[in-house]
């Protein structure tokens, strides 16, 4: 069955757009139609450029973020330049508007147990959704270490931003060993710690991270959530083109049953 | 001013112009909080075949300049559950509703129009996009012959429903194709679906669709789907409906001014689910800032010479 569809479409704000790394920036916007009913793992989908009915060119389709965070009527998306729509979006200054629809899909399940802590395992612009499900963890008491891993210095967020909501429970790794945190894959952590206690996990990155940790998570027999990327037009269940396979047979929708599913749902061998 | 929007589809009476384009508004109740379907003219649902189809592996989707390229392959949930799941509730809701249909062979249609006939839809479309499977895999659409015989079988099969047969683009000669679907007794035709397209990743080296080839869409093909829009109006007798990137009120009525009795919008639904309720109101107000009160006055005046 479909998420049933708690968005809104509205215009937001744009109270900082400020970069983190070579590439990253953090969007805070003045919404609070959409952050009351964010929750971890859910998404948005973010224009800032003119519709093709103003006949001005630029990209068609409006993209896809996580949310980073909802506080006080401010949401916070993490992202990072990819293409021209990104690029575009980085150009955006504090006080211009952007047009949001949100939120949209499946988070983190309200039924888990968040007592029980989670693993956070961020791969990249991965690191997105982490600090909303941080934030929800810990307002029941849950405890999150999180594992952020990325290819290269010039790619990892600032450390003093990183610690202002990951607190001290927190692992980089940067695979060419040239920035903060560990050399090589976050998977590596990861694994010792499934090691010594195999705590329930909550991943987001490349489709070969989430890969290696669903079958990191049946080697332990430690529960995974993964959130999914999968291009995207509509973002409200009716394109049917951010479909990927199920292990069982059959396709989900990221933008519906997803973009959050239990890792071993996934057939991670096709696309 | 009472503006009168109704458009005439043969026997059926549309409420006005707008409509959804099959593909981009599901099975037709998904997207109600943003744009409620008894508002439009009428919604064209999810196009169904007689069995469901699981569609193409992924990646499905890629942008292009203007436009996208999808290859979803006709994902659809099969005729039976849409006849008994999806159609209830959306004729309770008081939407007028198109089923788009999907076949491989001239029998296929047929049985498809013959369940169809036995429902509460007020109107079929027919998609021949799909490759023939009697006939070597060209597309059905490509040809005159293969469209009017898939025409004659949903005329033998739907009983007192109309249906319109929904063109590709890919045919050498729309018109001819038109015509055909014409003489075989269709009560209108559509157009146009996608144009086949490729798209490649640079450094990957590699297509950036799983299916090498996808259909294009949005405002990129609208002047593709205006001319021949303009053609067939001009050749036919039987209304024409209009669809390729109409994404505003303007590019809605360009299409009525060139012949079409009624629009599709379909990408600009996907960018915006408030599209075509947008898009009817815009006409509206074009209507009263124009003086006109009914869109009789702009269908096919184009000026030539």
């Amino acid at each position: 069955m479909a998420a049933e569809l708690d968005a809104v479409i509205t215009e937001a704000g744009v109270l900082d757009n400020r970069p983190l790394s070579a590439a990253t920036r953090l969007l805070v916007l003045d919404c609070p139609a959409v952050a009351r009913a964010a929750t971890p793992g859910r998404f948005v989908k973010l224009r800032a450029w003119p519709g093709p009915e103003e006949n001005l060119g630029g990209p068609l389709l409006d993209r896809p973020f996580s949310i980073h965070r909802a506080e006080g009527g401010q949401l916070s998306l993490l992202y990072r330049i990819v293409g021209p729509a990104t690029r575009l979006l980085s150009e955006v200054s504090p006080g211009a508007q952007v047009r949001l629809t949100g939120p949209l899909g499946r988070g983190l399940p309200e039924a888990l147990t968040r007592r029980s802590g989670l693993y956070l395992v961020a791969g990249g612009i991965g690191l997105a959704p982490m600090a909303l499900a941080r934030d929800w963890l810990a307002s029941a008491g849950g405890q999150a270490t999180l594992f952020y891993g990325e290819r290269t210095a010039a790619a990892q967020v600032e450390e003093s931003w990183l610690k202002t909501w990951a607190g001290q429970d927190w692992v980089a790794t940067v695979e060419d060993g040239s920035g903060y945190g560990r050399p090589g894959l976050v998977t590596e952590p990861l694994a010792q710690a499934l090691q010594r206690e195999a705590r329930p996990i909550f991943a987001c990155g490349p489709w070969p991270l989430l890969a290696a940790v669903a079958n990191l998570a049946r080697r332990y027999s430690a529960p995974a959530l993964v959130s999914v990327e999968a291009g995207m037009a509509c973002g409200l269940g009716v394109c049917l083109t951010c479909s990927l396979p199920l292990a069982v047979g059959g396709r989900f929708r990221a933008c519906q049953e997803g973009p959050v599913v239990d890792a071993l749902a996934v057939d991670w061998g096709a696309a | 001013m009472a503006l009168d929007l109704t458009v005439k589809l043969g026997p059926l009476t549309l409420k006005n112009p707008v409509m959804t384009a099959s593909g981009t508004f599901g099975y037709g109740l998904e997207l109600k909080k943003f744009c409620p379907p008894e508002l439009l003219g009428a919604v064209i649902t999810k196009g169904v075949s007689l069995t469901p189809w699981p569609g193409n592996p992924g990646p499905r989707l890629a942008e292009t300049a203007g436009g996208m390229l999808n290859a979803i392959g006709l994902q659809n949930m099969g005729l039976e559950a849409f006849v008994q799941t999806a159609l209830p509730p959306l004729k309770a809701a008081g939407a007028t509703v198109v089923a788009n249909i999907l076949g491989h062979s001239p029998e296929e249609y047929g049985r498809l129009a013959a369940r169809l006939a036995l429902t509460a839809v007020d109107m079929i479309e027919v998609n021949v996009s799909c490759p023939n499977v009697v006939c070597g895999g060209l597309a059905i659409g490509a040809e005159p012959s293969a469209v009017a015989e898939v025409a004659g079988a949903v005329r033998e099969s739907c009983g007192a429903k109309p249906f319109m047969v929904k063109l590709t683009p890919q045919a050498s000669d729309v018109v001819a194709v038109a015509l055909a679907a014409e003489t075989a007794g269709a009560t209108a035709v559509s157009l146009i679906n996608t144009l086949p397209g490729l798209a490649v990743d640079l450094e990957r080296r590699r297509p950036r669709l799983a299916n090498i080839i996808g259909g294009l869409s949005g405002p990129a093909v609208k002047p593709v789907a205006l001319k021949q829009v303009w053609q067939c109006a001009s050749a036919l007798t039987i209304p024409v409906v209009g669809l390729g990137g109409i994404t505003s009120a303007r590019d809605a009525l360009e299409f009525i001014l060139v012949g079409a009795a009624a629009v599709q919008i379909g990408t600009a639904t996907l960018v915006d689910p408030r599209a075509p309720l947008t898009i009817l109101d815009n006409i509206r107000q074009w209507m009263l800032k124009e003086g006109l009160d009914d869109l009789s006055q702009l269908r096919g005046a184009l000026k030539i010479g």
